[in-house]
């Protein structure tokens, strides 16, 4: 669930949140296909970003995700259930970048 | 060995109202909350009165981590459906969020991440108020923001000394106040009297063979915090992924394909918890 800047909507893209006013009002249900319309009237109402509905962006390279997460086991290898957690968190990762 | 009196550190936390440090909006809330009987009108009409709180509190409860994606639309809705204790924590959450921004990065992402973690484990587990634990997991380490906001050199000197001797901030709080963010938590939470099985997640999220009323709850907020940091998710003081507590892992009993869903519900979470400043 990519967060998708006003300036770069495109026609067609779903919203994956609703968009609320500063007073919780939602404005725009989640799930709403955007159109010329709706991009326009967004970007009106000078709002910076949206959550748009697909797969989320990664900010850093699977190889430095999948280094990261050994380190951060280094301290518990072969505990007991850990190596099945670290095993789960892995295939999550790697599932981030499908 | 710490250079920090005990009873000395339970008095400056208990007496947070009066720290310089600490902001006045998280004090005018700490004042409401800590009142005996303070009644879901009293909540409402304070969190009304102040716009920004108002449009927090609405933000909050409307995002996924609570479960009501934008389906609350007033304050008194919001105090009906999620009850005095929730909102209680709600209002703390929202108010220590710049503070946890400030005092030490990423310790927001890794409470609210914690709190829809938990949230997903005690759906998962059939427990009657998945929103208290996810309260719970949102408050877990708000002893570290008390922490570094009285004593900011020796938390700083707790991190460090974590970081060098790669152990966790637990213990390295330990060696340097004689007590950790578990404690003082926990004795915030008595003082803003909240629920006996939250004030029990609070002292023993590290410990939860200790948990006596709510094993599961503390047991689940245990693994949340794990769980969290497996992921590499916001910051909490150090990097480490501290060993799972064997029988709380077999007290929740989740299933290898439950675990990823809870990692998943995080995962489509935590893109939108920047959101909620």
């Amino acid at each position: 669930m990519p967060k998708i800047p006003a300036a770069k909507l495109e026609p067609g893209m779903k919203l994956a949140r609703p968009i609320t006013a500063k007073s919780g009002m939602v404005m725009l249900g989640e799930g709403t296909e955007l159109s010329d319309m709706w991009i326009e009237r967004i970007r009106d109402m000078n709002i910076a970003s949206v959550f748009i509905e697909g797969p989320p962006i990664q900010t850093i390279s699977k190889e430095e995700a999948l280094s990261n997460l050994e380190e951060r086991f280094s301290q518990v290898e072969g505990k007991p259930y850990m190596n099945l957690i670290k095993k789960i968190v892995k295939e999550h990762v790697e599932g981030l970048y499908e | 060995m710490s250079n920090i009196d005990q009873k000395l550190l339970r008095h400056k936390v208990e007496n947070i109202n009066t720290l310089p440090t600490v902001p006045t909006v998280l004090k005018r809330l700490s004042a409401i909350i800590e009142k005996p009987r303070i009644t879901m009108v009293e909540i409402s009409n304070f969190i009304s009165n102040d716009p920004a709180l108002t449009s927090k509190v609405l933000k909050m409860v409307n995002s996924a981590i609570y479960g009501f994606p934008g389906r609350i639309s007033s304050v008194s809705h919001a105090t009906m459906l999620l009850g005095l204790n929730v909102i209680k924590g709600l209002l703390l959450g929202v108010s220590v969020f710049e503070l946890m921004q400030k005092t030490m990065n990423g310790l927001y992402e890794h409470s609210l991440a914690c709190a829809v973690v938990s949230r997903t484990i005690a759906q998962k587990k059939g427990l009657k108020d998945p929103e208290e634990v996810s309260v719970a997991g949102l408050l877990h380490d708000i002893g570290k923001v008390v922490l570094m906001l009285e004593f900011q050199k020796e938390y700083e000197a707790a991190m460090k000394e974590a970081q060098t001797k790669r152990i966790s901030i637990f213990e390295a709080e330990q060696n340097q106040f004689g007590a950790t963010h578990a404690h003082v938590g926990s004795w915030l939470a008595e003082k803003w009297r909240f629920p006996r099985n939250l004030i029990e997640v609070m002292e023993f999220h590290h410990r939860p063979a200790l948990a006596k009323n709510a094993p599961l709850e503390t047991a689940i907020v245990h693994l949340a915090d794990i769980l969290v940091r497996a992921r590499g998710c916001g910051f909490a003081g150090e990097n480490l992924v501290p060993a799972v507590h064997p029988a709380a892992f077999e007290l929740i009993a989740l299933a290898e394909a439950d675990i990823k869903d809870v990692l998943k519900e995080m995962e489509n979470n935590m893109e939108a918890a920047e959101d909620l400043s």
